[in-house]
């Protein structure tokens, strides 16, 4: 178990950058690499008592930090002076302004958000009791990912009985049977069942697993598509 | 053939009932022929100046694509009393971080956000696909074929948006290389040892930044730069 405490103002180690490069009014175009490495160290060091996980992202910034100054410090050969060498410092730079572009956009989608937490849409009513029997706001332009289905399958292995004595049986079945069986079950049904009947009829765990590969195979191959009445209303397998 | 004001009020019903905007294309279907080149826009529009005029505390707003029926805002504060508790809390600025690169980056995959934001972002990343405000939408095709995440309708319609062009506009690298006081003869300063001619490096260059200027469209989308 890891204590995990959000330092509020600093959402990773090019946050605190550019946090301590506002702070001391640096040119970001001229870093002063040792002030802001030490002030960053002493940050780090606040950071490592309290995030240990969060840590080990702000100590490769520093490792950064450190391995550019140690390559600033390092005498330039003649040679390579007609070139223009780059600055150890311009990569940093590129990654902080990359850093900035996108949090100055995320601070104004908060205010976005916060205007769209003033109005209230009419959805938050769900009158509905349960009456799964059909698809009755079938909408067939919305996709739902694998996501949703693994989260599904998730909540009918919980419904599955769970074994309390213990016994060690074979079961024969493949994915190709339940394939078989899922597009019959397709067949005899009008080209479209529901998801938990169609597991609910299994009883038996290892049966179900078996039966779900096999339908994500299904889909896989695209003889199969899965659609949902509702958020969270019931998933149906459809014959394509 | 339908009066203009039947059509009218079963616009307003189909919005009124629906849990989710109602798309123009949604509209149209429920009404097949019987709307006769009637332009639903301008319904719309009508029965918004019809709230407007007799004091209604809602409108008509598009949102992700569709319409939807809203409160005003200025009934905010008695509305969340009414759901006191019940409300959900604000989206992190990690969150909000992770979303903003998604969304212009789309489809991008764990690793590029951790990349930019610098920080590690599965856990966050997680929470947004809960929340359904991003959802895997393929895989990419190099190395270790990693999951690709984009955002979906529920990100649109949890900003109020209509489609990701009223998303406010990452500026520019060039300009915000410009604001930084960023000049040609930036390898020049920079070839310098740092510690001690920084200043004079500094005092150099400071009237140059004119020197280039980004050409770019939408600049009208900026906000002032919260580092200055």
């Amino acid at each position: 178990m890891s204590y995990h405490i959000q330092l509020d103002t600093f959402d990773g180690p090019l946050d605190l950058l550019l946090f301590l490069i506002r702070k001391n009014e640096i040119d970001l175009f001229d870093i002063p690499i040792a002030e802001v490495t030490q002030q960053y160290l002493e940050y780090l060091d606040l950071i490592k008592m309290l995030d240990l996980e969060g840590a080990s992202d702000y100590i490769l910034m520093a490792a950064t930090l450190i391995r550019i100054k140690a390559k600033m410090l390092l005498p330039k050969s003649p040679v390579e002076d007609e070139e223009e060498e780059e600055d150890p410092r311009d990569e940093l730079v590129r990654r902080l302004l990359e850093y900035q572009r996108f949090k100055e956009v995320s601070i104004q989608m908060a205010d976005l958000e916060q205007a769209r937490r003033l109005v209230w849409p009419r959805r938050f009513f769900d009158y509905d009791l349960g009456d799964d029997d059909e698809p009755v706001h079938w909408e067939p332009d919305q996709n739902y990912s694998l996501f949703d289905l693994m989260r599904v399958f998730k909540d009918v292995l919980k419904k599955a009985p769970t074994v309390t004595e213990h016994r060690v049986e074979t079961i024969s079945v493949t994915s190709e049977e339940q394939m078989d069986y899922l597009l019959k079950e397709l067949h005899e049904n009008n080209d479209q069942i529901l998801f938990y009947e169609t597991m609910e009829k299994l009883q038996n765990r290892l049966v179900m697993i078996v039966t779900f590969i096999a339908l994500l195979e299904l889909i896989r191959r695209g003889m199969v598509v899965i659609n949902q009445s509702s958020v969270f209303g019931e998933i149906w397998i459809k014959r394509k | 053939m339908m009066e203009h004001s039947e059509i009218k009020s079963v616009v307003e019903a189909l919005i009124f009932a629906a849990d989710q905007p109602v798309t123009l294309a949604m509209l149209k279907k429920q009404f097949a022929e019987e709307l006769n080149g009637t332009s639903l826009d301008s319904i719309i529009d009508e029965l918004n100046e019809e709230y407007q005029g007799s004091g209604r505390a809602f409108s008509i707003t598009m949102v992700a694509g569709g319409y939807q029926m809203i409160t005003r805002p200025e009934y905010a504060s008695w509305i969340k009393q009414m759901y006191h508790g019940r409300t959900k809390n604000k989206l992190s600025q990690a969150a909000l971080e992770a979303l903003a690169i998604i969304a212009f980056k789309q489809p991008i995959s764990k690793a590029e956000v951790a990349a930019i934001r610098g920080v590690n972002s599965d856990g966050v990343i997680k929470n947004l696909l809960e929340k359904r405000l991003i959802s895997i939408s393929g895989r990419a095709e190099g190395l270790g074929r990693p999951l690709l995440y984009s955002t979906t309708r529920e990100f649109l319609e949890y900003f109020g948006i209509n489609d990701l062009q009223e998303l406010p506009k990452p500026r520019e690298i060039e300009e915000l290389f410009k604001e930084g006081k960023f000049k040609d003869e930036i390898i020049e300063v920079l070839a310098e040892t740092p510690e001690d001619e920084e200043q004079a490096a500094e005092a150099s260059g400071q009237d140059e930044t004119q020197a280039q200027q980004p050409e770019k469209a939408g600049d009208g989308d900026r906000t002032e730069n919260p580092s200055e």
